[in-house]
C-alpha cells in the first residue's frame, strides 16, 4: 500500500501532504497536550515497534503470508492521535532511509495509513467494544474487525488516488502521466489484496497482540494509570474521552468527502458528476449534499458514454468479473458498511449520553 | 510451505535492514561529490531534482534527469553495482508490476498486435516507460543522498529547515530504537526456530506471531518508559535542543544555485 | 562551625511500583564525599532508590532532603533548581542501551551540556575532553546499536561526567561487562576516593565492593538490613546468605552431602594504577 514517487501528480501529493500536514498538527498538539514530556520517547519507541511489525510476515489461513501495519494495535494502545504520529514516522523512516515508498507520495500514504488507518481503526475498535471488560472476548474481535475495516479503507483511499489520476493527468494525446489506471481498475486490483491477505494479516495480528496483552499486560489495554506508579498517566484519560466525538466527526467528514471529492473533480469538467448518478450509491450522497432534491434517474444523452464506465473499459482485454456490476456493488458496500459502523457508534453515543451524565468511555 | 518459512522471510528482512544500514555508514564517510556539500544543500538539491523529475511531462526530459541522478550517485562514491542491487532491481520489481500491464492495457494506437491475445499500445508503452524512469530516478536520488549523508545529518539539515524539532527528534530517535528492536525480534525468532519441536499448526503459527509482537510491544513501551527517565535525568525539560554547526561556504553556493537551475531548467523544458 | 548539610537524607521513605511495595519504611543518611554501596539482589529495592535519589520517583510517605532541602516534583518544575540539580546529580542506568538513546557517540555525549544550556563553543571543548578522556574518541559518529557492551558503558559514563557532576548514582555499573572493561570501571571508582564526589553504587557483585566503597548498606525486599564498612559486610556469611547475596553451595564428599555458603571471590593484590590506563 506504499504508493512509490511517480504514481501521483505533484497536485494530487501537494493536496494530500497538506491533509496529512493538517492530521500531524493536529495530532502533535493533542498528544504533547495529554503526554507533556513524556511524548517524545513513547512515540519513538512505538514508531519503532510499528515499523518493526510492518517487517512481519503473517502466516495467514491458506498457507501464505501478508503484511500487518500495526496501526491498529498502535491506535488501541496510544489512542488515534499517538497512533497517527508513530505510524506515521514509522512510515517517514521506511520512505526516507529504506525507500520504502516515496518522498512526495508521503504525504499521501501518512493519510491513507497512518491519519485515516488510525481514525478507522480507534473508532471500529472502541465502537465494537464499548463497555465491555478489557479483558472480554469481545475486545479481540473488535479488534480484529477494526484492523480488517481500518486497512481494507486505507487500500480503498490508495486505490482512489491511483484511480484518478490517468482521468485527470494525461497529456495532449491522452497518454497517462502518471497512474495509468482508471478507477475501475485500480479499485479492484488494490481490493482484492487487501480484503483477502492485508486485511486479514492486519485483523489476526490486531486481534492476536490484544488477545496476548489481555493475559499478559493488560495495563497496556487500558492505557491510562496502570501503567506505572509514579501517577502521570500514560494517556489521560482526558484525551482518550474527550476526543471521540470530534473523532467521529473527522472520520464521518474524511467518508463523506472522498467520493464528493471525486465530484469535484469532475465538476471541474462538467461530466463526471452525472457519471455517479448511474451509481445508486453515491446518488444518496448527491441527494443529501443537495438538499435533498431528487437526483434525475436519466442520465443526460450527451454523458451516456459516462454511464457505461463501469462496463466498458477496454472490452477486448479487461476480464469479465470487471465489467459486472456486482463489483461496482462490491466496493460500495464496503463503504457502505463503514457507513454503518459510524452511524451506529454514532448512535451508540448518543444514547449512551442520553441515559447517563458525562462518563469516561 | 515449509514450517518455519514465514520465519525465515521475516528474518532475511531483518537482515537486509542491518545491511543497509551499514552500507550507509561506509558510503557517507567517503569524499564524493554530493558529500562535498552542506548536508541542507544536499537535501535541497535532492528534493528540487526529485520533484522536478516528477512534475515535468516529457519522456526524454525524465530520462536525462535519471542520467544526471546515475551521474551524482556515481560521483559520490556510489558503485552502479551498490545502486543496481539496493535500488533499480527493487524499484523495477515493484514498478514493474504495476506498470506492465498498462503497455497493453491502456487504449491508444497499437503498435504491436497479436490478434486475440495482446495489443501494445503507443501510449502504454509511454506511460509505462514514464513511470518506470519516474520510480528509478527518484528512488536514486533519495537512495544517493541517504547512504551518502549520515542519518543524523539529514534530519539536522530538514531541522534547519523548518521541519519541528520534536519531529526531528522523534525521527532520530525512532531511527535509532528500530535496530535494538529488530535485534530483540530477532533473538525471539531465531530461538523460536532452534526449537524444531515439529511442524506447528496454522493456528499455532498464528498465535507464535502474535506473542512474539506482544513481547516486543511490552518490551518496548518499558523501554519508552526507561528512555523517559533517562531523558529527564540529564535535564530534559519538555524543549528541544538540537546542536546544528553546519556552516555554508562557498561551493555551497554555488551547488545550490546549480540544483535549483537544473530543477527549474528541467521543469521548463519538459512542461 | 558551619556544618555542611547532608548531601541525602532519607527518613521513611516507602514507594510502590505497578502495586508491589518496592521501597519500605527505609531511612537513609550519606554525607558529601561518601563511597557509598547498596548492597542487595535483584528485586531488593537499589535501583529504585537510586531513582528516588535521582528525583525521577517520588514515595508515597516519607522525605527526601538534597542538600537540607526538600526533593519534591514541584521543586524540580522550577527552572532554577532543576538546571543545578540535573548538573550536580548524575545516575548511570543500568541498561546502557536506556541510556543511549541520541543517535551518535557525539550527540550522546553532548546532550547533557545541551539540555542545560551550555554556550556552543565551551559545549564542543568539553565534549571533546571527556571523550578522550574516557578513550572514545574514536567511536565519535559511530551509532550506540553498533557498540560493545564495554563501549556502550563508557559512553553512557562520559554522557553524565561531561557535566562534572558532585553526585554519581551508579546503577550496577560492572554487569554483563568483560573483565577488562570492569576494570575500567572500578578503576575510576576508585579514583574518586578522597575527592568531593559522592558515589552511591548499586551492585551485587561482592568482589568489587570493598574497592568501590567505604560504607556498605544491605537491602533486601525495599529495607536497609545491615549496615557498617565493606570488611564487616563482606564477612558476615548469615547476613548475606539472608540478602541472597551469596548461594549455599551443596557438595558431596564419598557419601557425606554438605552444604555450605559459597562465593566467588578474588584475590586482591595491592598494585598502583597510572591515573589514566586506557585501553
Amino acid at each position: 500500500m506504499h504508493i512509490p514517487d511517480g504514481y501521483l501528480s505533484p497536485s494530487t501529493c501537494a493536496t494530500l501532504y497538506a491533509f496529512s500536514m493538517s492530521g500531524w498538527y493536529l495530532a502533535l498538539r493533542r498528544v504533547k497536550r495529554a503526554l507533556a514530556t513524556r511524548t517524545i520517547p513513547l512515540i519513538s519507541v512505538f514508531a519503532a515497534f510499528s515499523f518493526v511489525i510492518m517487517m512481519f510476515n503473517i502466516p495467514l489461513p491458506g498457507g501464505t503470508t501478508g503484511h500487518a501495519l500495526g496501526v491498529t494495535i498502535a491506535a488501541i494502545v496510544l489512542g488515534p492521535w499517538g497512533s497517527i504520529l508513530a505510524v506515521s514516522v514509522a512510515l517517514a523512516i521506511q520512505a526516507l532511509f529504506f525507500g520504502d515508498g516515496g518522498i512526495t507520495t508521503l504525504g499521501a500514504n501518512c493519510f491513507n495509513m497512518a491519519i485515516v488507518g488510525s481514525l478507522v481503526a480507534y473508532g471500529v475498535y472502541r465502537a465494537l467494544s464499548s463497555r465491555s471488560e478489557v479483558t472480554a472476548r469481545r475486545r479481540v474481535v473488535a479488534a480484529g474487525v477494526a484492523g480488517y475495516i481500518s486497512i481494507n479503507i486505507a487500500a480503498f483511499l490508495t486505490a482512489l488516488e491511483f484511480g484518478i489520476q490517468p482521468m485527470l493527468f494525461h497529456d495532449t494525446g491522452g497518454t497517462p502521466l502518471y497512474a495509468p489506471y482508471p478507477l475501475h481498475v485500480a479499485i479492484p486490483a488494490m481490493m482484492i489484496g487487501h480484503l483477502t491477505f492485508a486485511g486479514l494479516a492486519e485483523a489476526l495480528i490486531a486481534a492476536g497482540m490484544v488477545s496476548y496483552l489481555q493475559r499478559a499486560d493488560v495495563g497496556l489495554l487500558r492505557g491510562a494509570q496502570d501503567f506505572l506508579s509514579t501517577s502521570t498517566p500514560l494517556v489521560s484519560a482526558d484525551v482518550r474521552s474527550s476526543s471521540p466525538t470530534q473523532l467521529w466527526w473527522i472520520v464521518g467528514c474524511l467518508m463523506v468527502c472522498t467520493p464528493a471529492g471525486i465530484l469535484a473533480a469532475g465538476a471541474a469538467w462538467g461530466e463526471w458528476s452525472s457519471a455517479d448518478m448511474a451509481n445508486p450509491h453515491t446518488r444518496a450522497y448527491i441527494e443529501a449534499v443537495s438538499g435533498n432534491h431528487k437526483v434525475t434517474q436519466s442520465v443526460p444523452a450527451g454523458l451516456q458514454k459516462w454511464s457505461t464506465v463501469w462496463t466498458a473499459p477496454f472490452p477486448a482485454y479487461a476480464p469479465r468479473f470487471i465489467k459486472s456490476p456486482a463489483f461496482g456493488y462490491l466496493l460500495s458496500a464496503i463503504f457502505g458498511v463503514g457507513l454503518l459502523v459510524l452511524a451506529a457508534a454514532l448512535a451508540a453515543r448518543i444514547t449512551r449520553r442520553a441515559r447517563e451524565p458525562e462518563s469516561q468511555s | 510451505m515449509s514450517q518455519s518459512s514465514f520465519i525465515e522471510a521475516t528474518l532475511r528482512s531483518f537482515a537486509r535492514a542491518f545491511a543497509k544500514a551499514l552500507v550507509s555508514e561506509r558510503a557517507g564517510s567517503q569524499t564524493g561529490l554530493l558529500q562535498w556539500f552542506d548536508p541542507r544543500v544536499r537535501v535541497i538539491g535532492v528534493s528540487v531534482l526529485v520533484v522536478s523529475g516528477i512534475v515535468c511531462q516529457r519522456l526524454a526530459v525524465v530520462a536525462a534527469v535519471f542520467g544526471l541522478a546515475i551521474a551524482i550517485a556515481s560521483g559520490s562514491r556510489l558503485s552502479l553495482s551498490t545502486l543496481a542491487t539496493r535500488v533499480w532491481l527493487v524499484v523495477l520489481g515493484f514498478t514493474g508490476v504495476i506498470a506492465v500491464p498498462a503497455i497493453f492495457l491502456t487504449p491508444g494506437r497499437p503498435l504491436l498486435t497479436v490478434p486475440g491475445v495482446f495489443s501494445i499500445s503507443e501510449p502504454g508503452l509511454k506511460t509505462a516507460t514514464l513511470l518506470v524512469l519516474r520510480s528509478e530516478t527518484a528512488a536514486t536520488l533519495t537512495a544517493t543522498l541517504v547512504l551518502c549523508t549520515p542519518w543524523m545529518h539529514v534530519l539536522k539539515a530538514l531541522r534547519s529547515l523548518r521541519l519541528p524539532a520534536e519531529i526531528v527528534t522523534m525521527l532520530a530517535m525512532t531511527h535509532r530504537y528500530i535496530f535494538l528492536l529488530i535485534e530483540t525480534a530477532n533473538q525471539m525468532f531465531e530461538s523460536r526456530q532452534s526449537r524444531a519441536v515439529g511442524t506447528l499448526t496454522g493456528p499455532e503459527k498464528r498465535r507464535m506471531t502474535a506473542r512474539t509482537a506482544g513481547v516486543l510491544l511490552s518490551k518496548s513501551v518499558e523501554l519508552s518508559h526507561e528512555v523517559y527517565l533517562a531523558m529527564l535525568s540529564r535535564g530534559f525539560d519538555g524543549e528541544v535542543r538540537l546542536l546544528c554547526d553546519f556552516r555554508l561556504k562557498a561551493h555551497d553556493y554555488i551547488g545550490l544555485f546549480g540544483f535549483l537551475s537544473a530543477g527549474a531548467f528541467t521543469v521548463w523544458v519538459g512542461r | 562551625m558551619i556544618e555542611t548539610p547532608l548531601t541525602f537524607d532519607i527518613g521513611g521513605v516507602s514507594f510502590d511500583y505497578e502495586g508491589i511495595a518496592a521501597i519500605r519504611n527505609l531511612s537513609l543518611q550519606i554525607g558529601k564525599g561518601e563511597r557509598i554501596a547498596l548492597l542487595g539482589a535483584n528485586g531488593s529495592g537499589k535501583s529504585t532508590l537510586l531513582r528516588i535519589l535521582d528525583g525521577l520517583y517520588f514515595p508515597k510517605a516519607g522525605f527526601v532532603n538534597f542538600q537540607g532541602e526538600a526533593l519534591t516534583p514541584e521543586r524540580l518544575q522550577r527552572d532554577g533548581f532543576a538546571l543545578t540539580f540535573r548538573r550536580e546529580v548524575a545516575l548511570v542506568f543500568q541498561n546502557p542501551d536506556v541510556q543511549l538513546f541520541n543517535p551518535t557517540v557525539f550527540d550522546e555525549v553532548a546532550y547533557g551540556p545541551l539540555q542545560l544550556r551550555w554556550e556552543k563553543e565551551e559545549l564542543i571543548r568539553r565534549v571533546g575532553e571527556i571523550m578522550a578522556f574516557m578513550g572514545i574518541l574514536d567511536l565519535k559518529e559511530r551509532s550506540p546499536y553498533r557498540l560493545s557492551g564495554g563501549e556502550k558503558k563508557r559512553v553512557a559514563l562520559a554522557s553524565v561526567l561531561v557535566l562534572d557532576p558532585d553526585v554519581l548514582l551508579l546503577d550496577e555499573p560492572t554487569v554483563a561487562l568483560d573483565p577488562r572493561s570492569q576494570s575500567q570501571i572500578v578503576d575510576l571508582i576508585q579514583q574518586w576516593r578522597g575527592t568531593n564526589k559522592t558515589v552511591v553504587t548499586a551492585t551485587h557483585q561482592l568482589e568489587i565492593v570493598e574497592d568501590i566503597a567505604d560504607r556498605v548498606l544491605v537491602l533486601e525486599a525495599g529495607t536497609v538490613i545491615a549496615a557498617g564498612t565493606p570488611s564487616e559486610v563482606l564477612s558476615n556469611e548469615q547476613l548475606l546468605v539472608r540478602a541472597n547475596l551469596v548461594h549455599s553451595h551443596r557438595h558431596s564428599h564419598g557419601g557425606v552431602v554438605h552444604s555450605h555458603p559459597h562465593r566467588h571471590g578474588h584475590s586482591h593484590d595491592e598494585h598502583a594504577h597510572g591515573p589514566s590506563e586506557r585501553p
